[in-house]
C-alpha cells in the first residue's frame, strides 16, 4: 500500500513541479506586481497598495469592460451549446466511417490559430468583403453593411472558435450513454422531443457543464479575435489587460485586472457547477421517486 | 654588432613602450563579437540586416543578432535588466519619447561623439546626449484628392462639417491625434489638453477610429476615409502602394517623428554598438531607408538624390521651422492622454 502511495507520488511529482513552477510562480510575481504602483515616467514602483484593485472596481470604465465581456462569454456559451449539441449527437450516432470524416471536419478548424482564423473573418466581413459582395448580388440596392468591428463580428468570431471544443466535448460524453434508456423512454410512450430532455439531457448533464465551462473560459479571456474584429471601440478584459501591460506599461494596474478576471472566471464557473449539479442531482431523485 | 639584452633591460624596453602607446592616443576600440540590436520586426530589420549588418558589420566579425518586439517591451526589458551588471541588448531602437523617458530613468548610456566618426553629420535639431537618431519623418494630412476639391492647409480641415462620416483617425496615434487637434484649439507641444475638447466634436461628427495604420490604409483605399493625419513617410509609400491620397502640410507646422538608436548602460559589447551605431548613419543605409520606407535621413552627407528628397523630405521654410515634441510633457503626461482616448474619446 506505501509502496504504491510512494509510487503514485512520484509519478505526480514532475507534473506538480510544472504547475509550481510554470503557474504559481508567475502568478505570485503577478500578484506582488499587482500591489505595486504606477508613477507615469518611472513605470513601476515598489510599494504595498490596494489601490489598483480599487481602481478596478470603481472605475465605471473597467466595470463596463467586464460587463460586455460578461456577456459576451454568455452569449457565445448559450449559442454554441444550444448549436452544438445537435452536431454532436449527429456525430455519436453517425457509422464509425463516417464518424471518423465528421470529427475530422470539426477538428480541422483547429488546425488554423485563433488570430488567422480571425483574419479570414476580416476578409469576409469587410465594407467589400464576401459577406456584403453576396448581399448586394441578392439586394442590389442596398449600401454595404458595416459588419467589421461591431460586437456582432466578435461574437460570430468567437463561436467558430468555440464551436469545435464544445461539440468534441459533448460527444465524448453522449458516447457513453447507452442509447437503450432513450429508447426505453420511446417505448413506454416519450415523444423524441421528450425522451431528449428527460433521459439525454439529464445524462448529458456533465458533458454539458464540461463544455460549457470550456467555452465560457475561452471567451472571457479571448485576445485575438476581440481586437481584429471588434476594433477600437470594442473592449474586452483581456486585449485591456495587454493594452495595460503592453502600450501603457503599466503592469500593476495590468496585473490587478488580470486577477479581477480570473477570480471572476472561477466564481461564476463554481457557482455554475453548483447550481447545475444540485438542480440535475434532485431531479435525479425526483424523477427516480416518481417512477 | 648586436646588442644582448638582459632580462630586466628587456622587461623595462617592454614596459615602458607600452606606456607610451598608452598614452596620448586614442582608445582604439576592437569592435569584434556579437551585438544584440532591440529592435522593430518586418521591414525594418530587413533593411537593417541587408544594408548595416551584411555589408558594413560582417567584414569586421561584428555578428548581429536581433532582439525583435515592440519598443514597450524594449523599455519593459530595459527597466527590468537596469539593476544587472549585464544586460541583454546592446542596441535599442526606440522612438524620441521612448528614448527620452529611458534616459531619464538612467537605463541608457552617455552616447560618446568621438566613438561615432559619422556623427558630425548629424542634423543638430535631431541630437540628443544619449541616443543617434536613425531616421525622420514629419506629421502630414492625407487626403483623397478625388473626394476633397481643394487642398487642405490645416488640421481644422478635418472637421469641417461636409467631410462628416469621412474623416478617420488611428487608435494607435491617440498621441499625435490629441496633439494636433491641440494645435489648432489654443494648445500646443506642451499643453495637448485643449485638443481634448476638439476631438469630443469631432466625434459627435461621426469620427472613424481604425485600429492600425494598415487599417487606415485599407480604408483610404476603399475609400471609406477620405481623409487623416499621418507621417509622411507613410503617405509616400501608400502611394506608391497605389492608393489614391495626396499629401499636404499642416500650417501649424511639422512636428517630426524621430526613430532612435540607444545603448543600454548595462550592454555587454559597447565597442561593438559603438560600430553599429556608426554603421547606421553612413550614406547608403541611410538612402536605402528613404527609398525603401520614405524616411529621411538623418545625416547630411546622404546623398539623396534630388527627387527622392523632394518627394518625402520638406522644403527649407518648413524644415527651418520643424516642431519637436516635448519629451518630458510627454513622458507625465501620456498614461492620462491614453486613458482619456480610451474611456472618453473612444467609449
Amino acid at each position: 500500500m506505501i509502496t504504491h502511495r510512494r509510487t503514485a507520488l512520484a509519478l505526480m511529482l514532475p507534473a506538480t513541479i510544472m504547475v509550481l513552477v510554470f503557474l504559481a510562480v508567475p502568478l505570485l510575481l503577478l500578484l506582488r506586481y499587482s500591489l505595486n504602483r504606477f508613477v507615469p515616467g518611472q513605470f513601476m514602483v515598489e510599494a504595498f497598495t490596494l489601490d489598483n484593485y480599487a481602481k478596478c472596481l470603481t472605475d465605471p470604465y473597467y466595470f463596463a469592460v467586464l460587463k460586455t465581456t460578461l456577456l459576451m462569454a454568455i452569449g457565445v456559451t448559450v449559442t454554441c451549446l444550444v448549436t452544438g449539441f445537435p452536431p454532436a449527437l449527429y456525430l455519436t450516432r453517425a457509422t464509425p466511417r463516417f464518424k471518423a470524416i465528421l470529427i475530422l471536419a470539426v477538428i480541422l478548424p483547429l488546425f488554423v490559430g485563433n488570430a488567422v482564423r480571425a483574419a479570414g473573418w476580416m476578409v469576409a466581413f469587410g465594407q467589400k468583403g464576401v459577406f456584403n459582395y453576396l448581399l448586394e448580388l441578392i439586394f442590389p440596392l442596398s449600401s454595404p453593411l458595416t459588419i467589421m468591428y461591431t460586437p456582432g463580428a466578435v461574437f460570430v468570431g468567437i463561436i467558430a472558435v468555440n464551436l469545435p471544443f464544445v461539440v468534441l466535448t459533448l460527444q465524448s460524453v453522449l458516447e457513453g450513454i447507452d442509447r437503450s434508456s432513450e429508447e426505453a423512454a420511446l417505448s413506454l410512450g416519450a415523444t423524441p422531443f421528450e425522451a431528449w430532455r428527460l433521459v439525454t439531457l439529464p445524462l448529458a448533464i456533465p458533458g454539458v457543464l464540461a463544455a460549457a465551462v470550456l467555452c465560457f473560459i475561452l471567451t472571457m479571456n479571448a485576445y485575438a479575435t476581440p481586437v481584429l474584429l471588434g476594433g477600437p471601440r470594442f473592449q474586452m478584459m483581456a486585449p485591456v489587460v495587454a493594452n495595460e501591460v503592453l502600450n501603457q506599461n503599466n503592469w500593476p494596474l495590468g496585473a490587478s485586472l488580470s486577477f479581477m478576471l480570473m477570480l471572476v472566471t472561477l466564481l461564476l464557473t463554481a457557482i455554475a457547477n453548483l447550481v447545475v449539479v444540485r438542480r440535475y442531482s434532485h431531479k435525479g431523485c425526483r424523477e427516480s421517486g416518481k417512477h | 654588432m648586436v646588442h644582448k639584452w638582459t632580462r630586466r633591460q628587456f622587461n623595462t624596453a617592454l614596459a615602458a613602450s607600452v606606456s607610451l602607446a598608452s598614452v596620448g592616443l586614442p582608445r582604439a576600440r576592437a569592435a569584434t563579437g556579437p551585438v544584440v540590436v532591440g529592435t522593430w520586426g518586418g521591414d525594418y530589420q530587413n533593411l537593417l540586416q541587408k544594408y548595416v549588418a551584411d555589408p558594413l558589420l560582417a567584414p569586421k566579425d561584428v555578428d548581429v543578432i536581433y532582439d525583435t518586439a515592440n519598443d514597450t517591451v524594449r523599455k519593459t526589458k530595459l527597466m527590468a535588466e537596469k539593476r544587472l551588471p549585464r544586460g541583454s541588448m546592446d542596441i535599442v531602437a526606440l522612438t524620441a519619447s521612448g528614448s527620452y523617458e529611458m534616459w531619464k530613468n538612467g537605463t541608457l548610456e552617455e552616447i560618446d561623439a568621438n566613438a561615432i566618426p559619422n556623427m558630425k553629420y548629424v542634423l543638430p535639431k535631431l541630437k540628443t546626449r544619449y541616443s543617434v537618431p536613425h531616421i525622420y519623418t514629419g506629421r502630414v494630412i492625407l487626403y483623397n484628392p478625388a473626394r476633397i476639391k481643394v487642398k487642405p492647409d490645416s488640421y481644422a480641415a478635418l472637421w469641417n462639417p461636409e467631410l462628416a462620416g469621412h474623416i478617420g483617425v488611428i487608435d494607435i496615434q491617440y498621441q499625435t491625434t490629441i496633439e494636433s487637434a491641440a494645435m489648432i484649439n489654443g494648445g500646443g507641444l506642451n499643453n495637448y489638453e485643449p485638443g481634448k475638447a476638439k476631438l469630443l466634436e469631432l466625434k459627435k461628427m461621426g469620427v472613424k477610429v481604425y485600429p492600425t495604420n494598415e487599417a487606415m490604409a485599407q480604408a483610404l483605399k476603399t475609400e471609406e476615409c477620405w481623409m487623416c493625419i499621418m507621417w509622411k513617410a507613410r503617405g509616400v509609400m501608400w502611394q506608391n502602394a497605389g492608393i489614391p491620397i495626396e499629401i499636404a502640410n499642416p500650417k501649424e507646422g511639422i512636428v517630426l517623428y524621430v526613430s532612435e538608436m540607444a545603448m543600454p548602460k548595462n550592454a555587454k559589447n559597447k565597442d561593438a554598438a559603438y560600430a553599429y551605431l556608426n554603421a547606421v548613419l553612413e550614406p547608403q543605409p541611410q538612402r536605402e531607408f528613404a527609398k525603401n520606407m520614405g524616411y529621411n535621413p538623418t545625416t547630411s552627407n546622404a546623398g539623396l538624390a534630388a527627387d527622392m528628397a523632394a518627394r518625402i523630405g520638406f522644403d527649407r521654410a518648413i524644415e527651418e521651422r520643424f516642431m519637436v515634441q516635448d519629451q518630458e510633457y510627454l513622458a507625465q503626461n501620456d498614461p492620462q492622454l491614453q486613458e482619456w482616448w480610451n474611456k472618453v474619446f473612444k467609449a
